[in-house]
C-alpha cells in the first residue's frame, strides 16, 4: 500500500514536471482566450511553429519586397491589393481558407489555397512561381488560416474579393479613364504611372503583368471603385472606376507569363 | 599546457613564410569557389534551408577554418553534415520555417560547442580508431542518400514522402505518368548528361559544365513553354548580403525542446571532425605541410560555432574541393581564404544569372556529386579483407534503410568492435621439450586476450611450463591474477609456471603482486 502511493506521487511529480513546459507555452494559453492578435504575436519572445509562420506570413505580405524577394519580380507588395495586411473587405481580404481546396475548370485539379498565392507571386508579383513546400508559401497559407479563424467552412466570407460593379450601361472608355486617373491618380501613381515612396506603380514594368487578376478591368474597376482614391473610397462613380480600369489596362506591363515566347518569337517572325 | 591551448586557439600563419606561389594559391581559391557554389545551394536543401545559407556556409565556415587552420583542406558545405542537419530538425519545425531556421542554427551552435570539447580533451586521437572502411561507407551512404533526394527535385516530387527508398521507387516506377514532370526530368537529364561528356574533356570542371547544361536547357525549356505549364521550380532570387550578421535565438523554451537535438549535435560533430581529419591526415602523408591535427579540431569547432552568428550552418572538410586545391597545387590555408572570398564576389555578380537557375539542374549536379561517393573501387578495396568489407557494406546498408545518423552508429560500433576483436588476438607459440613447454606471447594481455591464452595452457596441463612475455605490450590485472591462479593449480599437480619477464615488466609485476608463487626470471 504505501508502495502504491509513493508511485502514484512520483508519477504525479514526473507528469507535472514534464507538462510545465506545455503549460508554459504561450499558444495553448491562447487557445483557451481566444485568437491573439498579430501585435500580441509581435511582441511574443517564443512562438510555436504555427505562430511563428503566421507572424512569418504578417511580414510576407507587408513587406514582400524584403521577406519574400526571392520569388517577386516587382516593386509589389501583396498588401498594396489585398488592403491592411489583407483584413480590409472589399480590398481582396484573405480570411478564405475555408474557400479552399476548391476545384478549378482550368488545370482540372482541386487547388489549395497554396497553388493561389503561388499564382500572386506569378501574376501579381510578376515573379516567379514558388514550389509548394517552399517556407514563404506555408508561412502565407498558416497567416490565412489565422486570417480565417471563425469563419465557416465553405460558405464566402463577408466582403470577400472586390465589390462586383452593377452593368452601367456603358462601354468602359479608356480616353475619360486617362482624364479621370491624372485628376484623381496621378498625385499619388505618378502620371507615367510609375509611383512613387510608399505608393505603388500601377503600370509599366515594376507592376503586376497581364495575367494578373488586376488586370482583369471589372476587377480592378471592382477594386478602384471601393478603395481609391486611398482613403476616399467610393467616391468615383461606377463608370469612372470602369473607364480608369480599362485605361490601365492599356498601359505597359510585363507580358502575361502563360504566353510561350517562343510562339511570340514565331508570331513576330511570320508577322 | 595553457600555453599549449592558447598558441593553438591564436592563427599562427606559419604558412606565410611557405606562401612562395601566391599566385596559384589564388587560383585554386578561385576554382574552389566555383565548386563550391553549387554544392552550398544544393547542401542548404538538404538542410532544409534556403539556399543563401549554403553560400554563407561556403564563405565563413571556409575562412575560419582556413584562418585558424593549417592545412590547405577546404571546409565549408559538407554532405553527411548537411544531411544530418536535416533529419535532425525537420521533426521540430517545418522546413525553412523562422523556428526551424533558429533550431538550425542552436544545432550548429551545439556542434561547435562539442567540437571545442574534443578539441580539449585532445579528442583527435579518438578518430584513429574509426576504420577507413567505415568512413567510406559512411560517404558512400550520404552518396545514396543524396541521389534519392536528388530524384525528387529532377522528377518533381515535392509532395510525396516515402519511408523507405524502395517505396519511392516502386511508386515512381508505376506511376510514372502522373508522377513526373517531363520538363524538369529533361532538365535533370541534361545536367548529368553534361557532367558525365563534359568530364571526358576536363575531369576537374565538369561540374561547371554540368551547371551549365542544366541552366541552358533550362532556359530553352522556359523559353518554350511558360512556367505555368512548366511547373518548373527556379531557385530564384537570392537576398543576399556581405555581412549578414544573426544573432540566434536563444531562450528557455527553444533549450527545453532543443534537448531532442544533443544526440544529432553529437553524431554531427563527430562525423564533421572525422572527414576533417581523414582528409587533413592524408594531406599529412602526400604533401609536407606543417599540419596540426588538435589545431585543425580547434579551428573547425570555431568555425562551426560562429556559423550561426553570420547565417551560416555547420560545416567540415570536403574530400572533393580539397582533392581539386591539392591537384592545383595550393599548399597553404591561403587558398582557402581565397576561396572564401571569391565566392562572395561571384555570388554578388552571379546572383541575378542564378535566379532563374531550375531546382532540376542544381539537382541533377547533386545526382553527379551522390553518384561520385559510391565508388566501385571502394567495395572493390575493402573487399580484400573480409572485416573492413563487413564494415563497409553494414554502415552503406544501414544508411540505406535507416538513415545517416543510425548508419554512423553502426560504423563507429563496428570499427570499435573489429578494432577490440584485433588486439585481443595474441601470436603464440609453442615449443616442446623434455622439461616442459615453452609459450612465446606477443600481443597484449588483458582480460580480453586472456580467453585465448587459457585455451592453450589446458591443453599442456599438468607439464612445467614457461611462458616468455618479453615480447608483451600490456600485462593487466586480470592477467597477473590469471597467472597466480593457474600457477597455484599447477603446483598441485606437481608442475611448475616460469615467467620470463624483461626488466620494466618485472617491475610491473612485483607491483600487481605476482612474485610470491611464480618464478620470475628477468631476461
Ligand atoms: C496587383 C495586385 C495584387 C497583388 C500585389 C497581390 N494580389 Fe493576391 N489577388 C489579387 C486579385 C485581383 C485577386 C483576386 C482575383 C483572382 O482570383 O485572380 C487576388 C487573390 C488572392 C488570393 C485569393 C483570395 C480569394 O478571395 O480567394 C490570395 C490567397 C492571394 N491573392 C494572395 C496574394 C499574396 C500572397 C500576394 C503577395 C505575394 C498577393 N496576393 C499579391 C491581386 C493581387
Ligand atoms: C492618396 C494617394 C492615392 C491616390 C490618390 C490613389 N491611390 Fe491607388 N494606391 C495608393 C496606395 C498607397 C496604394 C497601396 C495600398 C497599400 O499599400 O496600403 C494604392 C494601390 C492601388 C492599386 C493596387 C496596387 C497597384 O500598384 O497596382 C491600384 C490598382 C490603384 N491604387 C489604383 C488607383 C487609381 C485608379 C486611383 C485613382 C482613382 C488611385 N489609385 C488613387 C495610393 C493612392
Amino acid at each position: 500500500m504505501q508502495n502504491m502511493t509513493l508511485i502514484r506521487k512520483l508519477i504525479t511529480v514526473v507528469s507535472l514536471i514534464t507538462a510545465t513546459p506545455v503549460l508554459l507555452m504561450p499558444s495553448v494559453v491562447w487557445a483557451q482566450q481566444g485568437q491573439p492578435t498579430i501585435e500580441q504575436l509581435l511582441q511574443e519572445p517564443f512562438l510555436d511553429d504555427y505562430y511563428s509562420n503566421v507572424v512569418y506570413g504578417y511580414e510576407i505580405i507587408t513587406d514582400t519586397q524584403n521577406n519574400a524577394s526571392r520569388y517577386v519580380g516587382n516593386s509589389l507588395n501583396c498588401s498594396n491589393c489585398h488592403l491592411q495586411a489583407g483584413t480590409q473587405k472589399e480590398a481582396l481580404p484573405l480570411n478564405v481558407a475555408g474557400m479552399y481546396p476548391k476545384w478549378r475548370a482550368k488545370n482540372g485539379k482541386r487547388n489549395g489555397i497554396g497553388l493561389r498565392i503561388r499564382e500572386c507571386f506569378l501574376y501579381s508579383m510578376d515573379g516567379i512561381m514558388p514550389p509548394e513546400d517552399a517556407p514563404e508559401v506555408l508561412a502565407i497559407s498558416a497567416y490565412v488560416s489565422y486570417l480565417s479563424q471563425g469563419q465557416i467552412m465553405g460558405a464566402e466570407p463577408e466582403g470577400r474579393g472586390v465589390p462586383t460593379l452593377p452593368d452601367t450601361g456603358y462601354d468602359p472608355n479608356p480616353a475619360n479613364g486617362r482624364a479621370v486617373y491624372l485628376e484623381q491618380c496621378a498625385s499619388c501613381h505618378g502620371v507615367q504611372g510609375e509611383g512613387m515612396v510608399g505608393m505603388p506603380p500601377v503600370w509599366g514594368l515594376n507592376s503586376y503583368n497581364k495575367g494578373a487578376g488586376m488586370n482583369d478591368i471589372r476587377e480592378a474597376a471592382g477594386f478602384i471603385w471601393a478603395n481609391m482614391p486611398l482613403g476616399n473610397g467610393k467616391s468615383l462613380s461606377h463608370q469612372q472606376a470602369l473607364d480608369v480600369s480599362a485605361y490601365l489596362n492599356l498601359q505597359i506591363r510585363p507580358s502575361d507569363p502563360r504566353d510561350s515566347k517562343f510562339l511570340k518569337l514565331l508570331e513576330h517572325l511570320i508577322n | 599546457m595553457i600555453r599549449q591551448y592558447l598558441s593553438e586557439a591564436t592563427p599562427s600563419f606559419a604558412w606565410k613564410n611557405r606562401l612562395g606561389n601566391w599566385r596559384t594559391e589564388i587560383f585554386a581559391g578561385f576554382v574552389g569557389a566555383i565548386l563550391v557554389i553549387p554544392q552550398g545551394i544544393t547542401f542548404a536543401y538538404l538542410a532544409g534551408l534556403q539556399p543563401e545559407y549554403g553560400l554563407y556556409c561556403a564563405i565563413f565556415v571556409t575562412l575560419f577554418c582556413s584562418i585558424l587552420g593549417t592545412s590547405s583542406m577546404m571546409s565549408g558545405p559538407n554532405t553527411a553534415v548537411a544531411i544530418l542537419i536535416g533529419t535532425a530538425v525537420l521533426p521540430l519545425a517545418g522546413r525553412g520555417s523562422p523556428v526551424y531556421i533558429d533550431f538550425v542554427f542552436l544545432l550548429c551552435l551545439m556542434v561547435g560547442a562539442i567540437q571545442l570539447l574534443f578539441w580539449l580533451m585532445r579528442g583527435a586521437r579518438i578518430f584513429q580508431y574509426l576504420s577507413p572502411a567505415a568512413i567510406s561507407g559512411i560517404s558512400a551512404g550520404a552518396g545514396f542518400l543524396i541521389i534519392m533526394s536528388s530524384l525528387d527535385s529532377i522528377l518533381d516530387l515535392s509532395t510525396f514522402k516515402t519511408t523507405f527508398f524502395y517505396e519511392k521507387i516502386y511508386v515512381i516506377i508505376s506511376d510514372a505518368r502522373d508522377l513526373v514532370n517531363p520538363y524538369s526530368l529533361f532538365i535533370g537529364l541534361c545536367t548529368i548528361a553534361g557532367g558525365y561528356v563534359g568530364r571526358r574533356f576536363s575531369p576537374r570542371y565538369f561540374i561547371i559544365i554540368a551547371v551549365t547544361a542544366g541552366y541552358l536547357s533550362g532556359l530553352l525549356v522556359a523559353f518554350i513553354w511558360p512556367q505555368p505549364i512548366t511547373e518548373l521550380e527556379y531557385l530564384g532570387r537570392m537576398p543576399l548580403e556581405w555581412l549578414p550578421f544573426s544573432v540566434p535565438t536563444i531562450n528557455m523554451e527553444y533549450l527545453m525542446i532543443s534537448t531532442k537535438l544533443i544526440p544529432y549535435a553529437i553524431t554531427i560533430a563527430f562525423i564533421g571532425l572525422a572527414q576533417s581529419l581523414v582528409i587533413v591526415r592524408e594531406l599529412k602523408m602526400e604533401t609536407d605541410q606543417d599540419i596540426n591535427l588538435d589545431k585543425e579540431v580547434y579551428a573547425q569547432g570555431i568555425a562551426n560555432l560562429l556559423a550561426p552568428f553570420f547565417s551560416s550552418f555547420a560545416g567540415a572538410g570536403s574530400f572533393n574541393r580539397t582533392k581539386a586545391n591539392q591537384s592545383l597545387g595550393a599548399t597553404t590555408p591561403f587558398s582557402g581564404i581565397a576561396s572564401a572570398g571569391f565566392v562572395l564576389v561571384l555570388i554578388t555578380f552571379l546572383g541575378p544569372i542564378l535566379t532563374y537557375m531550375p531546382m532540376a539542374a542544381m539537382a541533377g549536379t547533386l545526382f553527379i556529386v551522390g553518384a561520385d561517393m559510391i565508388k566501385w573501387r571502394d567495395i572493390k578495396h575493402y573487399a580484400k579483407v573480409r572485416a573492413e568489407l563487413v564494415i563497409y557494406l553494414a554502415t552503406f546498408i544501414s544508411i540505406m534503410f535507416f538513415g545517416l545518423a543510425t548508419g554512423v552508429v553502426v560504423a563507429v560500433f563496428l570499427s570499435v568492435s573489429v578494432f577490440m576483436l584485433r588486439i585481443s588476438q595474441l601470436e603464440l607459440t609453442v615449443e616442446s621439450s623434455d622439461s616442459g613447454v615453452l609459450l612465446k606471447v606477443k600481443g597484449a594481455l588483458f582480460y580480453a586476450s586472456l580467453a585465448h591464452l587459457t585455451e592453450r595452457f589446458h591443453s599442456h596441463f599438468g607439464k612445467n611450463m614457461t611462458v616468455d612475455l618479453q615480447f608483451t605490450t600490456h600485462i593487466d590485472q586480470s592477467a597477473v591474477d590469471f597467472f597466480i591462479r593457474e600457477s597455484k593449480h599447477m603446483a598441485a599437480h606437481g608442475a611448475r609456471l616460469t615467467l620470463l619477464i624483461n626488466d620494466k615488466q618485472g617491475h610491473f609485476l612485483k607491483k600487481l603482486g605476482a612474485s610470491s608463487d611464480i618464478e620470475l626470471v628477468a631476461l
